[in-house]
């Protein structure tokens, strides 16, 4: 059978640490983000942590979420895409063809989660630091949108010549989960019964579980599962 | 009119040309270029990539990475998974180790100033030139004043320490290092309650509670992946939850991730310990030997100064049940452990305050304990004595030195002093009266700046090293450096280009006809004489391969270089609680600055992307937003949302934080987790001199600092400074990532972040 | 009461072909302001093809703003056509006779508008939407995404725009004959080739007849579904919570009569005003379009009370939250309330008052005044809905259009005023056929003891 890869979020592990954030960056040639692409609000971080408040000192909580591209089964960006820059592949994920993209930025609007970005400029490196780009990933230029692959060069690499790889396989495993060092992220083949992030899905997704959709009211069926945050007191979500 | 209708017509047409021809020449050729249609590049990787086994020179948690290159080049970093450091997990921080590397304003290769100071005027001059200068003015010193000379650097134990110390000692220069986050309170302590004063291995992962005091060990402090990585475990590993009480005067990262968030005001964080140390021992829960020898033999009284309802009044903010609860809890919830750091360090009474966190292990019976606070092994190499980290104390008395006149050469490397103290301490305005500035630096940072020589070194990924990691593991342990590229400006050539410290010292040596009893012409034959040591030995291993099975050195030395270290687990888990002397006395904390309306308690953090401002010149780091407020790339100001309202400050206004002794600017962002009397501001920003992305943005929060100092050790009190918050009346856009519009971003119906209990 | 004023042959031609064969004095002003504002969006286009989108205010997550906003307005004005010539036609309003070229040409020109608005300057690679998406790829084997609505707008957009100009062709063929008749050398080789050999046989005027009436009622579907996919490229959208609503279709089609017809009445008075064809056009005309635009405006209203009766039944927190953005928040309350009063409450209003649809000026200003609001309720749909304040609380944000988006904006208004005034230099912009056909079909009837004037049918 063809993998299917997905990946689960234990929120009540994350700290917020970024790690995550600037591991894709640099995994995945994302473009410098200025200080003028903030104030225009066009930064792009395809793994990003949102930071949530609630209450007021002392009673005060920050609390984070990494979210990435969730690699729907139902993804709303595919359908509305004139070009199918945008589709789904045969492994699960949610794929972006650069090359075809003509920047409509119709999947974004359509996207939930708001994890997809557009390059409003042409990306820009002094020549020095081109060095480190990756070769193994295209540089995208002005007009098009991307967003989060599940690191798919790091899968095709490992998988090369139809190489078997083991679950948790760091050369499988995307640069986020890698880097992330409370090991809030866990990747695998949900096709793979074994796989450690199969297990947690099927464990954390019944009934008593922690596991959840991100808004899964929408009916996206995303390939991300989310792990609920542990809190002394709690009441479950109003979702749950 | 002029202009018959023909033309006009004619005019109209050749304009609608040129007008379309414009719009054709503004797409750049390469983009009409048919591209492939079907799949994306990413689907067709070809080529070959390696990973290296190295050590991150990024911060002083010194992690293990590999690092992948393709075709000669340095594309990413990754944790090395063997490394009993960090397991394979990093920071974004060793990320950007790619962006030191090929930094564009890095500095190709020795210099020497023609014009003023500072003034940016530069020779290029070849490196037997700059070895050459540097030694002439060294051996014109009468060797009575060699002592003049101060070798000024980051603290370095392991084997270039050794170069360091050996070339100081030999050439009888003063070695001085120093952090600006300086842990000597913590050490202090760390000797007072463990006997020694290395870091321990806090067993977190195993451990059932977390009590910590100002450390933002998730984040910064200590060796923080390390930490994050067990705090996973901690979490949802196979024990039960853990809990985590943070008591801060900030809401950091770790106090975010807390259960439990206790905010008391700068510098009484030792009377809650010593608060919930007093309720363990009346509730009889302590350990009785510790107890006795904390209380100095006389509980009642320690019980009487520091009673829950004492305490709390003086707090403030945390009620006597809360103090019982907290005390209870940690208690019921062993094995615990007390970690205390950060700005609960940095008061005056910073030390007394370490102490009685740290003493909470021994009353808790939680030292040397599975889940508890293990003592850490002597590190692999003595540290010479000459690399005694210095106190702020040491420092200003180095400061004075040099405004009398009495340092005739300053070699710096690894630091940045006159970026990194503070500005009343008036290093800047002394240095004019040291003759001769030396920098060792990469990049030119505000000391390279302000040098008259300046010998570059080379860039973590391209040099030798090693690391005998402190905080440690538990275990005996050596990390190997090794180059993972070719130096970046190697294609200069032999003369021009950047070099290993190690090696410009002992080239340096050699001019000046010194022997520094190092085996081998380079640095790189020392590091291989300790590494053949180490395998003559028989100890340990690399790898899963004991150091005894490998057939000759070479393969010994290949395999260390592969894996990246060497380690000897024999003398692993120390443990015992060394004999605790009585607690220090509680002293008051005494802040220093204005008071009364409108002032705040100054809470200086280091930024999680930039630390102590050592990473602000990587664009990645620049452009990490801080986890609480999402800014990047400037230096904001946290203050209490409502009290923003009241003062009628908005996200964005420029704020003039003064203190009396210094003054910064900085760009408000209310929030609602700032305590009403705090003002929190980041560390990191405010560089004259570093290259593009840091100069001269933002402002360094060091220079509104008083020069108050620990009372016990003489450490900088960076803590203890309050400051009066005015606006300017500007506004400038915070850059920060989440949105833009005047309400907080609240999870309202928990939508996205699900809770349970 | 409709006067009838009885016109000869002669007359007929001379005045409705002043424009064309004369020169008006506001002419060449009008067309000059109007290329220079056009070149000046043409200008602003160059320069966003040269520096990439990021020109324009658009950021994440507000990815659509003016340009889209412009597109769903032009759209809804090319409604102008369809409604006055095919539904007025097939119903056999008489009053309509005189208006129907203005409104197929406006119907084009605000067609080709809307499709410079939306897919020519607003996506990230215009060299490429053109060559990928329309016409379809060959060369690279890649089918077009046939699910997505850009592949819909266009498709339909392209059948209206084709039917549309057939529709004005047609209604030309006998007006051209009479301009061949009346010019000479190559000017007049050119009306001949043009009005494809009419000689005005019974044949010929039979099968254009037919033509004409096919044309309207096949024309039909196409009225409801352009505005129904335009809608749809918001309603299909899950990701935007105040989009994805079923009413949108019905919604968006009767708020582009609503604007459509305002925009023909606007164009009336500026017939009147500019050819002194008061002859043809006049108060009896405004009157009845205004009390079209009265059942038209407040059958819109009644649609857009349902779409938010919608939005707030589901109390959904995103929707709930869209509602309270749109009315309570500082601008978008400002701008809440000046869409309210310029698209209904001030026209429909004053509408009710005969004396003010018989008021050239007044006529001039509500419609206006329609199309303000009409524009405001498109940008009020789609930038604050894209804020998304919900779910993602975190990520909302604001839009600002910029300079090159306000100037390409304004480009596409010049270009459909420019349309117009070089379409009337060359073509009357009232069928001189059709007038004269009115003319023929006119009786008196008597009722009692008054005479009324009446209109005898085909
Ligand atoms: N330093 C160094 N030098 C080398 C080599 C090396 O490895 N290193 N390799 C050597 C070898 S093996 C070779 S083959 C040569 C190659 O040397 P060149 O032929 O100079 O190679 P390129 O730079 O690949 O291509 C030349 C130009 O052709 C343009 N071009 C691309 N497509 C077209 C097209 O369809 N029509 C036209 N007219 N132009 C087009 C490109 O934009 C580019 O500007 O270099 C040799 N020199
Ligand atoms: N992306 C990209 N790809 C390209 C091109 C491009 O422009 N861009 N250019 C294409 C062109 S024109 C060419 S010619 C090919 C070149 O492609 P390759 O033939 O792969 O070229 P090289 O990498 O230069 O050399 C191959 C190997 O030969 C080794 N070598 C050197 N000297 C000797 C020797 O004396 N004996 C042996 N046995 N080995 C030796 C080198 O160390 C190297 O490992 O690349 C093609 N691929
Ligand atoms: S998360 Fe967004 S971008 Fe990713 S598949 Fe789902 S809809 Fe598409
Ligand atoms: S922006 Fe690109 S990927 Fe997204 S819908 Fe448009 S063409 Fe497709
Ligand atoms: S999976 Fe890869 S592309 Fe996706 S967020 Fe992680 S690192 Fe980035
Ligand atoms: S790296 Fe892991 S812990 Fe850090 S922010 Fe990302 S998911 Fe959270
Ligand atoms: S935390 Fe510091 S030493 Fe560690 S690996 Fe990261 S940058 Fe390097």
């Amino acid at each position: 059978m063809a993998n299917k890869w997905g990946m689960v979020v234990d929120i009540d592990r994350c700290i917020g640490c970024q790690a995550c954030v600037i591991a894709c960056q640099s995994e995945n040639n994302v473009p410098i983000n200025t200080e003028g692409l903030y104030n225009q609000r066009r930064a792009i971080q395809w793994m990003r942590v949102e930071r949530y408040w609630d209450g007021e000192f002392p009673d005060v909580k920050a609390r984070f979420i990494p979210i990435m591209c969730q690699h729907c089964a139902d993804a709303p960006c595919e359908p509305v895409c004139p070009v199918f820059a945008t589709y789904h592949n045969e492994e699960g994920m949610n794929v972006q063809v650069y090359n075809r993209c003509i920047g409509t930025r119709f999947c974004a609007n359509n996207c939930p989660y708001h994890v997809r970005f557009f390059n409003f400029w042409e990306p820009e490196w002094p020549d020095s630091l081109k060095n480190q780009l990756n070769p193994d990933v295209t540089v995208r230029s002005r007009g098009i949108m991307e967003k989060c692959s599940f690191c798919v060069q790091r899968i095709r690499r490992a998988t090369r010549g139809d190489r078997e790889v083991e679950d948790g396989d760091r050369a499988l495993n995307p640069a986020c989960v890698n880097a992330c060092p409370t090991d809030a992220l866990t990747f695998g083949n949900l096709n793979d019964e074994n796989s450690k992030a199969r297990r947690m899905m099927d464990e954390e997704l019944a009934d008593d579980g922690r596991g959840y959709h991100l808004f899964d009211k929408l009916g996206t069926n995303p390939n991300v599962v989310y792990l609920k945050k542990v809190e002394e007191g709690a009441k479950e979500g109003a979702h749950a | 009119m002029g202009l018959t209708r023909r033309q006009f017509m004619a005019l109209f047409g050749g304009t609608a040309v040129s007008a379309v021809a414009f719009q054709a020449c503004g797409i750049p050729e390469h983009e009409m270029l048919i591209q492939s249609p079907l799949e994306m590049p990413e689907d067709m990787v070809t080529g070959l990539d390696n990973w290296y086994a190295t050590i991150c020179g990024q911060c002083s948690s010194q992690e293990g990475i590999v690092v992948r290159v393709v075709e000669g080049r340095a594309k990413k970093v990754e944790g090395n998974p063997d490394y009993p450091v960090n397991h394979g997990k990093h920071s974004a921080r060793c990320e950007a180790a790619l962006q030191a590397l090929y930094h564009p304003d890095r500095i190709a290769g020795p210099m020497v100033r023609y014009g003023e100071r500072g003034e940016g005027k530069w020779d290029e001059i070849g490196w037997v030139d700059g070895i050459t200068r540097l030694a002439a003015q060294l051996e014109a010193l009468p060797s009575g004043r060699r002592g003049n000379v101060v070798v000024l650097t980051n603290p370095e134990d392991a084997h270039l320490g050794h170069v360091i110390g050996r070339f100081a000692e030999e050439f009888g220069a003063q070695r001085l290092t120093y952090e600006t986050l300086e842990s000597t309170n913590l050490r202090a302590a760390l000797r007072y309650a463990f006997g020694d004063d290395f870091m321990p291995e806090f067993d977190i992962a195993n451990s059932e509670m977390i009590l910590s005091f100002g450390a933002d060990f998730l984040n910064t402090w200590g060796s923080p992946v390390r930490y994050a990585k067990a705090y996973g475990e901690f979490r949802q590993g196979d024990r039960s939850r853990g809990k985590l009480v943070h008591v801060d005067s900030r809401l950091s990262l770790t106090a975010a991730n807390a259960d439990e968030w206790v905010y008391v005001e700068p510098g009484m964080e030792g009377l809650l310990a010593r608060s919930i140390a007093a309720v363990l021992i009346e509730e009889g829960s302590a350990a009785p030997g510790a107890a006795n020898s904390v209380t100095g033999g006389d509980p009642d009284g320690f019980l009487s100064k520091f009673s829950p309802d004492q305490v709390s009044s003086q707090l403030g903010h945390v009620t006597a049940q809360k103090i019982r609860d907290i005390a209870h809890d940690f208690a019921s919830h062993q094995p615990g452990i007390a970690i205390g750091g950060g700005s609960a360090g940095a008061h005056t009474n910073g030390y007394s305050n370490l102490a009685a966190v740290y003493a909470l292990n021994a009353l808790a019976g939680s030292v040397g304990v599975e889940g508890g606070v293990m003592r850490n092994p002597a590190p692999f190499m003595a540290r010479p004595a000459s690399a005694e980290r210095a106190s702020f104390g040491r420092l200003r008395r180095l400061v004075d030195d040099m405004r009398a006149g009495r340092v005739d050469a300053l070699l710096v490397r690894g630091v940045d002093p006159m970026y990194s103290l503070p500005e009343s301490l008036g290093f800047r305005e002394a240095s004019y009266n040291v003759p001769l500035i030396v920098s060792f630096s990469e990049m030119l940072d505000d000391t390279a700046n302000m040098a008259d020589l300046v010998l570059p070194q080379n860039s973590p990924l391209e040099d030798w090293g090693s690391s005998v990691p402190d905080p440690g593991t538990g275990v005996s342990l050596v990390g190997f450096q090794q180059p993972v590229v070719r130096p970046y400006f190697e294609p200069r050539g032999l003369q021009l280009g950047t070099k290993n410290f190690g090696d410009v010292l002992m080239a340096l040596a050699k001019s000046l006809d010194m022997d520094l009893g190092l085996e081998g012409e380079t640095f790189k034959d020392v590091l291989q004489a300790s590494a053949r040591s180490i395998w003559e030995s028989n100890r340990g291993s690399v790898g899963t391969t004991p150091a005894s099975s490998f057939a000759d050195f070479r393969a010994f030395w290949n395999a260390a270089l592969m894996h990246g270290f060497w380690q000897d687990d024999s003398g692993a888990g120390g443990g015992g609680t060394s004999s605790l002397g009585p607690l220090p006395e509680h002293t008051e904390p005494s802040a220093s600055g204005p008071s009364g309306a409108g002032t705040f308690d100054l809470v200086p953090f280091a930024s999680s992307a930039l630390g102590d401002g050592r990473g602000a010149h990587l664009p990645w780091l620049q452009a990490m937003t801080d986890t609480i407020t999402t800014t990047a790339w400037q230096t904001w100001a946290e203050i209490n949302l409502a009290v923003a309202d009241e003062m009628d400050i908005k996200e964005g206004d420029v704020l003039r934080l003064s203190s009396g002794f210094g003054e910064i600017l900085a760009l408000a962002y209310p929030h609602p987790g700032v305590a009403p009397g705090a003002v929190c501001v980041p560390m990191g920003q405010g560089h004259a001199a570093y290259g593009r992305y840091a100069e001269g943005r933002g402002s360094n929060v060091l220079d509104a600092l008083a020069l108050a100092t620990d009372v016990e050790t003489g450490a900088l009190a960076w803590a203890a400074t309050r400051v009066q918050v005015r606006k300017t009346g500007d506004w400038v856009r915070l850059p920060k990532f989440e949105n833009t519009k005047p309400d907080l971003a609240v999870d309202e119906h928990h939508d996205v972040i699900r809770l349970t209990s | 009461m409709q006067e009838h004023v009885q016109l000869d042959q002669r007359t007929i031609n001379d005045e409705l072909l002043n424009g064309v064969l004369g020169f008006r004095s506001w002419w060449m002003p009008a067309l000059g302001i109007s290329v220079l504002v056009f070149l000046a969006g043409a200008a602003a286009f160059g320069y966003m093809l040269n520096k990439g989108v990021g020109v324009t205010g658009l950021n994440r997550p507000v990815f659509w703003g003016f340009f889209m906003v412009n597109f769903v307005f032009w759209i809804g004005i090319s409604h102008a056509g369809i409604m006055i010539s095919a539904i007025l036609r097939l119903n056999h309003a008489e009053w309509r006779r005189p208006v129907t070229r203005a409104a197929e040409v406006l119907t084009v020109f605000s067609l080709t508008a809307a499709l410079m608005a939306a897919p020519l300057v607003h996506v990230g690679r215009p060299w490429r939407a053109d060559l990928w998406v329309f016409p379809y790829d060959f060369a690279r084997g890649v089918w077009i995404n046939i699910r997505s609505p850009f592949i819909w707008d266009p498709s339909a957009v392209m059948t209206y725009l084709t039917a549309s100009t057939l529709f004005v062709i047609i209604a030309l063929l006998p007006d051209l004959a009479i301009i061949r008749d009346r010019t000479t050398g190559w000017v007049n080789k050119v009306y001949s080739v043009l009005c494809l050999g009419w000689r005005g046989t019974p044949r010929q005027w039979k099968l254009q007849a037919i033509a004409g009436i096919l044309l309207s009622a096949l024309v039909l579907p196409v009225f409801v579904s352009v505005h129904s996919i335009v809608s749809w490229d918001f309603a299909v959208q899950i990701g935007v919570e105040g989009w994805h609503s079923t009413i949108f279709a019905p919604y968006f089609i009767i708020g582009a009569i609503h604007s459509g017809v305002a925009a023909v009445a606007t164009v009336m008075v500026l017939m009147i005003w500019g050819f002194k064809w008061q002859n043809y056009l006049g108060p009896d005309h405004l009157d009845a379009i205004g009390r079209l635009l009265i059942v038209v405006g407040v059958t819109w209203f009644f649609f857009f009370f349902l779409e938010w009766i919608f939005a707030l039944y589901t109390l959904e927190a995103p929707d709930i939250a869209l509602r309270e953005l749109q009315v309570f928040q500082w601008p978008w309350s400002g701008l809440f309330i000046l869409f309210l009063i310029t698209a209904f409450f001030f026209p429909v209003g004053a509408w009710l008052f005969k004396s003010v649809r018989r008021n050239l000026w007044l006529m001039f200003i509500t419609t206006v005044s329609v199309n303000v609001g009409m524009w405001l309720e498109r940008f009020l749909i789609i930038v604050p809905g894209l804020m998304r304040r919900q779910h993602m609380v975190f990520d909302w944000g604001s839009y600002h259009p910029s300079m090159i988006e306000i100037l390409m904006v304004s480009a596409t208004f010049a270009w459909v005023v420019m349309g117009m005034i070089l379409f009337s230099k060359v073509f009357p912009l009232i069928p001189l056929f059709d007038v004269k056909e009115a003319m023929v079909f006119r009786d008196e009837t008597k009722i009692g003891r008054r005479t009324v004037p009446a209109t005898i049918r085909e």
